[in-house]
């Protein structure tokens, strides 16, 4: 098995060794290419967000790391060696699928219980392991249901417990959050957060919602179609899109060409001037306002500015609500700018 | 809440319909008289008694158990696991496959007989016992692939894969997650097998031979000879036999489990 033995000198591996490496990994089904040379690095004990729209090929990434699927080329490294053609079994991953499937004829415990029963734990000591498990996850005290009977929230805790009971090298969560709702989704970030904390567990988590990468990973993948478009961590990344995608995807609104780069801000640092433009601001565009949407903690101003076609670029400053400053209307002529540290160069 | 009253009286109707006549004929096998009439005339289970004691009804009785029991469980045999290729697997003829295993519902019986009895025994001398035998697994098919398949529908294919990455080789897997999942389903379809073969008359009626005719068929036979409450006093058997089963059945998995899987 190549899950690294807690006991192996930890002078034989770097301190942040790779728990799990892609390379050149390709995945096609058929003609169409779901995975296209992905390389990517998995460090122990962080987690790993693979984020980007529906059908960017997150998932395929997820199931080739646990051996469901196997890359039509590339080499998967877990802990150093050669997975590629490993079958799940024997990965020794704890996977968490977004329908949980949990087995609906075991109870909890059983659930919870089977991969150590797999692993020929002894009675007494696993049921000691289960019942560990579910207070870690704080549900000791349903463990003698049935899956059936249990909340969304229960049975995406038990899906959990049941797959870290195994004390697997990696743990992967596909899009475990998506099945609750929304006040749910914020407690489970928090809860996965520290458990992960608790555990020192490696894993990689996929979602497309980029509130949930950015509040939980300490490194973050951007796919698209198939592709890596910026890896890093929150704090890196997110100030710092690489592309347009990327921006768009991380909430940037405003694009704006000026000396042929393509610069972004973010609505909520764009200013709203009435006078002539700032001292030192990257920034000055004149524009039209359009509309103004009251939304509780700011207002929306649209606006349009001439761009260097002939089509007027859209722009949108958020404005929070007790600002005391302009108050602008539809229809005024205004000076739009942003402080040059806001202001954000893309590659393309 | 207007269409209540409606539905009530068409649920009693309902019941009306099914039971009138089976009261009608549990009643006349209870009759002291020597002819089959409601009401009956006195009290009596002397039929009972010739019922068990009549020679060809137990023959044949013995003859339909033995030929439900296996026709049953050949078709499931190949039954169940067909349902799983059409189901899991991903071959091509998917639809020509299914329909091929579906198309016994759709063919007369009596077509099916009446192949069976000029290929097999006719042309290869066969008895009528394998004939039967041929036939009604023929006829069970479509059962055993359609009520397992869809209680497969539960036994979702993560649920597999689940057990895969805990540590399970495919066949563990299999055994421990997807067959006690299929169970229900292969439960109803031998249930709904065995029923359908132990009354099936069309296919029994023209593969019979002298020394092997099933129950339905034997009784057939009786009906046309003599019309007395012998016949009466069977059927209330084969129905108590049939209650008891109900019962074990419904105790075991529960009815709506069993039957769940139809629709
Ligand atoms: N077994 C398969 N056969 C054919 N196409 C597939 C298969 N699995 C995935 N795909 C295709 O590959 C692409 C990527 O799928 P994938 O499930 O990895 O996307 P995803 O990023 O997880 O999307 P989502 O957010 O919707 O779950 C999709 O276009 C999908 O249709
Ligand atoms: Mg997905």
């Amino acid at each position: 098995m190549t899950a690294a033995s807690p006991t192996a000198a930890p002078s034989t591996a770097s301190t942040t060794a790779a728990a799990a490496e892609f390379i050149d990994i390709r995945q096609t089904f058929g003609d169409f290419t779901a995975v296209d040379g992905l390389n990517l690095t998995v460090e122990q004990g962080k987690i790993t967000t693979l984020l980007g729209p529906s059908g960017c090929g997150k998932t395929t990434t997820l199931r080739m790391l646990a051996g469901y699927t196997t890359p039509t080329s590339g080499t998967i490294r877990i802990a150093g060696e050669d997975a590629t053609r490993l079958p799940p079994e024997k990965r020794n991953l704890g996977m968490v699928f977004q329908s949980y499937a949990l087995f609906p004829h075991m109870t909890v415990a059983d659930n919870v219980g089977f991969g150590l029963k797999l692993r020929r734990v002894p009675v007494e000591e696993r049921r000691k392991r289960v019942a560990d498990t579910l207070d870690l996850v704080g549900l000791g005290h349903l463990a003698g249901q049935r899956p059936k009977k249990l909340s969304g929230g229960q049975q995406q805790r038990v899906a959990l417990a049941r797959a870290i009971a195994i004390r697997p090298s990696l743990l992967l969560l596909d899009e475990p959050l998506s099945n609750l709702d929304a006040r749910l989704r914020v407690q489970m970030r928090a809860e996965i957060r520290r458990i992960q904390a608790e555990t020192g567990l490696t894993v990689v988590l996929v979602t497309h919602d980029q509130d949930e990468a950015l509040e939980m990973s300490d490194a973050m993948v951007l796919m698209r179609a198939g592709r890596v478009m910026q890896s890093g961590s929150p704090a890196e990344v997110f100030p710092r899109p690489a592309n347009r995608f990327v921006a768009e995807f991380l909430g940037y609104e405003n694009f704006v060409e000026r000396d042929g780069r393509l610069l972004t801000v973010r609505p909520e640092h764009l200013e709203i001037s009435t006078g002539p433009a700032t001292e030192g601001a990257r920034l000055a565009l004149p524009a039209t306002v359009t509309r103004v949407a009251y939304r509780g903690v700011d207002r929306h101003i649209a606006l349009t500015t001439q761009g260097t076609g002939d089509e007027p670029v859209p722009l949108i400053a958020a404005l929070r609500a007790d600002e005391t400053g302009p108050d602008p209307r539809p229809g005024d002529q205004v000076t739009v700018v942003a402080r040059p540290d806001r202001v954000v160069e893309l590659a393309g | 809440m207007k269409a209540r009253p409606i539905a009530a009286a068409l649920a009693v109707l309902g019941y009306v319909v099914m039971l009138v006549p089976i009261l009608f004929v549990v009643g006349g096998a209870f009759t002291a008289g020597s002819t089959l009439k409601f009401p009956p005339e006195g009290f009596s289970v002397r039929w009972f008694g010739e019922a068990v004691a009549n020679e060809s009804f137990s023959q044949a009785l013995t003859s339909s158990l033995l030929l439900a029991v296996v026709s049953t469980a050949l078709a499931l045999a190949v039954g169940v696991p067909v349902a799983l290729a059409l189901h899991r697997g991903h071959i091509p003829g998917r639809s020509l496959l299914e329909g091929l295993f579906l198309s016994p519902l759709v063919i007369p019986e009596l077509v099916i007989g009446l192949a069976l009895y000029q290929q097999l025994m006719i042309g290869l001398k066969q008895t009528s016992f394998l004939a039967l035998l041929v036939g009604h697994t023929v006829l069970l098919m479509p059962y055993a692939v359609r009520v397992t398949g869809a209680s497969l529908a539960l036994a979702d294919q993560s649920l597999e894969e689940a057990a895969r990455g805990l540590g399970s080789s495919p066949w563990h897997a299999f055994r421990t997650v997807t067959l006690p999942l299929l169970r229900p389903g292969v439960m109803s379809a031998g249930l709904l097998g065995f029923i359908t073969s132990f009354n099936n008359v069309p296919l029994s009626l023209l593969l019979q031979s002298r020394d092997f005719g099933t129950l339905p068929v034997t009784m057939l036979d009786y009906i046309q000879q003599s019309y007395d409450p012998v016949i009466a006093a069977m059927s209330t058997l084969i129905l108590a036999g049939t209650v008891v089963i109900a019962v074990i059945a419904e105790r075991t998995v529960g009815f709506t489990k069993i039957f769940g899987g139809i629709n």
